[in-house]
């Protein structure tokens, strides 16, 4: 410290002495330090101290600064790379596929690369992040662990007060239900609805926890009063362009009963957060349905928290047990449960990171659409494959055009190179190589990115003008051509000069075991990529073509028929004059995802708090909905307007029935603790959720759910029809467009992941035999030439062409028989462990391995027979005159 | 005139004649501060009175700058003093104006005077002080 006293900051000092030139540093170091001394008696030490660095900076002149010195080194690097770009100039087909080969490496990687990183950032922008945990329930039911984010409604509040180490929590209600999800929207001096996603209710509090960015309106105050709602500014700007939004009116669905208040706009959140709505509805004064606001036994509230930054968030999982002690159980037993402490004590609590919410919530329940962390690795393992399939080519290549080099390096140590100096000379050959594969690289990338965005489902875009960017590629770069320079750089340096120049060299035979089991490693990771795509292509058309016990052909589904709700009756009527419509029904509950689910526990009559519950659906349909969805009915019969005590029955499905265990169903009846229904039919089992899962209880009633009509239609012209469907819709709804879309559309969008896995897999593929034909069309020439006087002596002697092929292919073809047999068990492997998430799933069989090899195998073919021929069908003369 | 530059290999064009001597309107005004202080000019002290004199403060290295260059245009010349305390042993670089510096100025002046008197309504009669 006193040193530094009054001394001017050290660095700034040494950089000055670094830079400047030895003639000027005296005048100019002792000028800086005069000043320095007088400004610390005028200024004090800090001013002079700054004024130091910054003249020592402004000094940094192209007149101050020393000159880059010509030496030894600096003149052998110049003269290295002008040999390293005659190199690449001279042989152009061979640096091309080296070039190209290795910048479709670079290609992938860099997009793999920008996705990880989107990826990884999901979440961590907020200033609290390490402190935000999203609350989950963990049901221990026998063994078998049911995770979700819903918990009742009371529990936000009653942790809050309990837990000193838990500063806020805050909830929110999504999912499709009383106005969440999706919506009819208008303003209410404007009669045009237009259709909305991304509706949530949110506690005040959330909104705070979450850190979202107030733009207008009271931020303190937000949402605080009932019925308001905070918009994005997005939607602001879509809703009141030009005018201030704050105080104007929102009309739901032309519910003139509940019209909802703008409060606040907000910015518009962040890409990369798994929070994605665009209208956050108030939950203050919000009440679902009588007692909602205090059931501790309906879960339906995402809950946040914030913890106390002391906080250990492991010991407030285990402390938040005693929540169950303290409410769960009484409430259970004050509404009658018969098993209220072994429902509750089957609860436990998680708090999972904010940031963790993105990527790590495959087992969890919830509204959000999300990523997934083993994609992440899998696409980074894919990454690195392609890379060093890259690679391998890379040295493959320069060590097999060794002996070309053979005699350079031995007339370069006879003129007394050292072998350092080769080494040098080799490895800034490869460096140029891998520079000009990056920026070939880069530009590949960049053409491929909207393809890429596409089926990756993303908006991703090149970083160039963050810093880290273009210095990190020119880094990689260098380094990978360093990585993949050396071995060919000191397998080339070490040749003996005697040896080469008497032209005894073995011809580059020596590294043939290296050779081969590279190319084995690049036809084993080509195979297993051929042999996913197949199984996985397999696997989405055996989705498509499932048989669902539903006829999901030909069913047109009108959405957002809420807003002209008194009405429908009559549009169905009027659409049921269409001779081309056979069937339509209303019910907001369809067979594909989007559409309403919900979980009921059912008893048999009288024995509510006896037995356990069966845990299925209830859906509300009408009197058309089996028919219209072509469920086939395998015991009693469908409603009936026939029969007014059909408003008492409910149809349950083969699973419900297997559950409920009665011998004969027919008549009995089932309760879920408010309603009480008796069985008139038995359905197939459906499908009504993803294939992933085993089909579940399910039973229908008849009642009003005027959501959404569904059309069974029989007819060619399709687009004809949907015309004339409009013409009725406009008739009763002149103010909302018709939207409209078909059961088997959806059914297949459920899908959209897998077909998505199926076309990232199917390019990688393609990359990886792009990748592997390069190296393997590369090798092959350098065969082909290496044994030109083999083939001349052999056709003057009468081989026939067919012969020379077979004999330039034969041993190519082994290495890929033998990828082959590595591939099989890898790619099994792999594929059983995709498939098992899927309760209906294809064998994977023999057909896509064989698929797999034979492709395999008539891609190597074409690419060595492309060589093989031409040296097979060369004038031999040619080979033989010389020497 | 055209001279070969026997390090290069290569011609060039250099100007004896004064009329093409440029002198910068800020080398000028260093210039002139080296010729006042008549050899005890060096860079803090330069700044110093370009600070007093003129008015305006620039930074040390452009005075470095603007020296280097008129040294190298041949209008100063420079010596080194003793060693000094107050810039920790340091010795100073002095300049003093050579004879093309002083003709340099002259011409400047002389230039300017003539431009002047040839504004009308302006007396000719100024002052250089």
């Amino acid at each position: 410290m006193n040193q530094n006293r009054n001394q001017p900051p050290k660095w700034a000092d040494r950089f000055l002495e670094w830079y400047c030139r030895s003639e000027l540093l005296e005048e100019i170091q002792g000028d800086v330090y005069e000043l320095f001394y007088v400004r610390i008696q005028d200024r004090g030490l800090n001013v002079a101290r700054r004024r130091f660095v910054w003249d020592v900076l402004r000094s940094f002149r192209l007149s101050t600064i020393k000159g880059i010195r010509l030496n030894h080194s600096t003149m052998l690097l110049k003269s290295n790379i002008k040999i390293a770009l005659r190199q690449i100039l001279k042989q152009k087909v061979f640096s091309f596929i080296k070039i190209g080969g290795f910048a479709l490496g670079v290609a992938v990687c860099l997009l793999i690369g920008l996705f990880i990183k989107e990826e990884l950032s999901y979440d961590k922008h907020y200033d609290n992040v390490d402190r935000m945990y999203r609350l989950i329930a963990v049901f221990d039911e026998d063994g078998d662990f049911n995770t979700q984010v819903f918990l009742p409604a009371p529990f936000a509040q009653a942790v809050v007060e309990d837990y000193p180490e838990i500063e806020k929590a805050g909830r929110f209600w999504g999912g499709e239900s009383f106005r969440a999800g999706n919506n009819q929207v208008r303003r209410q001096d404007k009669p045009v609805n237009s259709f909305e996603k991304g509706f949530i209710y949110i506690d005040p509090e959330l909104v705070k926890i979450l850190e979202i960015q107030i733009l207008q309106g009271d931020s303190a105050k937000v949402l605080s009063e009932p019925n308001t709602i905070l918009i994005s500014k997005q939607k602001a700007e879509k809703y009141f362009p030009d005018e201030d939004p704050i105080g104007k009116t929102l009309i739901l669905n032309d519910n003139l009963q509940q019209p909802l208040k703008i409060a606040g706009v907000m910015a518009d959140l962040p890409v990369n957060s798994h929070f994605q709505y665009d209208f956050l509805m108030t939950l203050a004064g919000q009440e679902f349905w009588q007692g909602e606001q205090q059931s501790w036994l309906s879960n339906n509230y995402h809950t946040y928290v914030m913890l106390h930054p002391e906080a250990d968030p492991k010991a407030v999982e285990q402390d938040l047990l005693s929540v169950i002690d303290r409410y769960y159980i009484p409430n259970a037993q004050a509404a009658g449960m018969s098993d209220a402490v072994g429902y509750s004590k089957q609860i436990s609590f998680r708090l999972q990171p904010i940031s963790d919410i993105h990527l790590y919530s495959e087992d969890i329940s919830d509204t959000a659409k999300h990523g997934d962390i083993k994609v992440v690795w899998l696409f980074g393992a894919i990454a690195i494959v392609i890379l060093i399939l890259a690679c391998i080519n890379f040295i493959n290549l320069s060590t097999a055009r060794s002996a070309n080099r053979a005699k350079e390096v031995g007339l370069r140590k006879v003129i007394g190179s050292f072998r350092e100096d080769l080494i040098n000379q080799f490895l800034t050959e490869s460096v140029a190589y891998s520079i000009f594969s990056f920026i070939l690289g880069i530009f590949i990338a960049w053409m491929l990115l909207p393809f890429f965005n596409a089926i990756a489902d993303k908006e991703l875009t090149f970083p160039w003008m963050e810093w880290w960017f273009l210095p990190s590629l020119l880094i990689s770069s260098i380094l990978i051509g360093v990585i993949a320079g050396i071995y060919p750089a000191f397998y080339l340096s070490s040749f003996r000069p005697i040896s080469v120049l008497r032209g005894k060299l073995s011809r580059g035979s020596k590294s043939l075991g290296l050779r081969n089991s590279l190319v084995v490693f690049q036809f084993t990771a080509t195979i297993v990529l051929l042999v996913c795509t197949f199984v996985i292509f397999r696997q989405m058309n055996f989705i498509l073509n499932k048989k669902l016990g539903y006829d999901k052909e030909q069913v047109v589904i009108l959405e957002g028929a809420y807003s002209i709700r008194e009405k429908v009756p009559t549009l169905k009527q009027e659409l049921l004059q269409l001779p081309e419509v056979k069937h339509v029904t209303v019910s907001g509950f369809l067979p594909v995802s989007g559409t309403f689910r919900n979980n009921n526990g059912f008893w048999k009559e009288g024995r509510t708090n006896i037995d356990k519950g069966i845990y299925g659906q209830i859906w509300d349909v009408d009197h058309d909905y089996i028919k219209t969805m072509g469920i086939q009915i395998n015991k009693g019969r469908d409603f009936s307007i026939a029969m007014p005590t059909d408003s008492q029955a409910v149809i349950i499905n083969e699973s419900f029935a297997t559950e409920l265990g009665f011998e004969d169903p027919l008549g009995q009846r089932i309760t879920n603790g408010g309603g009480l229904w008796q069985i008139i039919g038995v359905v197939e089992d459906f499908h009504f959720s993803n294939l992933k899962e085993d089909i579940g209880s399910l039973c229908m009633i008849i009642r009003d759910n005027p959501v959404t009509l569904s059309l069974k239609v029989n007819t060619g012209d399709m687009n004809g029809l949907i015309q004339q469907i409009t013409n009725k819709w406009d008739a009763f709804s002149p103010n909302q467009a018709i939207r409209y879309s078909f059961l088997d559309e959806s059914y297949a969008n459920m899908y959209a992941d897998v077909q998505r896995t199926g076309k990232i897999f199917s390019s990688f593929a393609l990359l990886a035999i792009l990748v592997a034909c390069l190296g393997l069309f590369g090798l092959s020439t350098f065969m082909a030439e290496q044994r030109s006087k083999e083939m001349g002596i052999r056709k003057v002697l009468g081989a026939s062409v067919f012969q020379i092929i077979q004999l330039l292919s034969r041993h190519f073809l082994l290495l890929v028989f033998i990828s082959l047999l590595i591939a099989i068990p890898v790619a099994w492997y792999l594929m059983q462990a995709w498939l098992k998430d899927y309760a209906y799933r294809i064998n994977i069989g023999w057909q896509a391995f064989v698929l797999a090899g034979i492709l395999a195998l008539f891609i190597a073919c074409l690419t060595i027979s492309f060589q093989s021929f031409r040296s097979a069908t060369a004038d031999p003369v040619r080979a033989l005159r010389s020497e | 005139m055209m001279y070969l530059c026997p390090a290069g290999h290569r011609y060039i064009f250099q100007n004896l004649n004064m009329k093409g001597i440029h002198l910068g309107e800020f080398e000028e005004l260093v210039l002139l501060i080296v010729a006042i202080l008549n050899g005890e000019a060096y860079g803090v002290k330069v700044m110093g009175d370009l600070k007093d004199q003129s008015g305006r403060s620039v930074n040390i290295s452009a005075v470095h700058a603007a020296l280097r260059r008129l040294e190298k245009k041949g209008f100063v010349k420079s010596d080194w003093s003793e060693a000094t305390t107050e810039r920790g042993g340091r010795r100073k670089r002095l300049f003093s104006i050579t004879a093309e510096g002083k003709k340099a100025l002259e011409q400047v002046r002389d230039t300017r005077i003539k431009l002047w008197s040839q504004i009308p309504g302006f007396s000719s009669n100024l002052s250089f002080s």
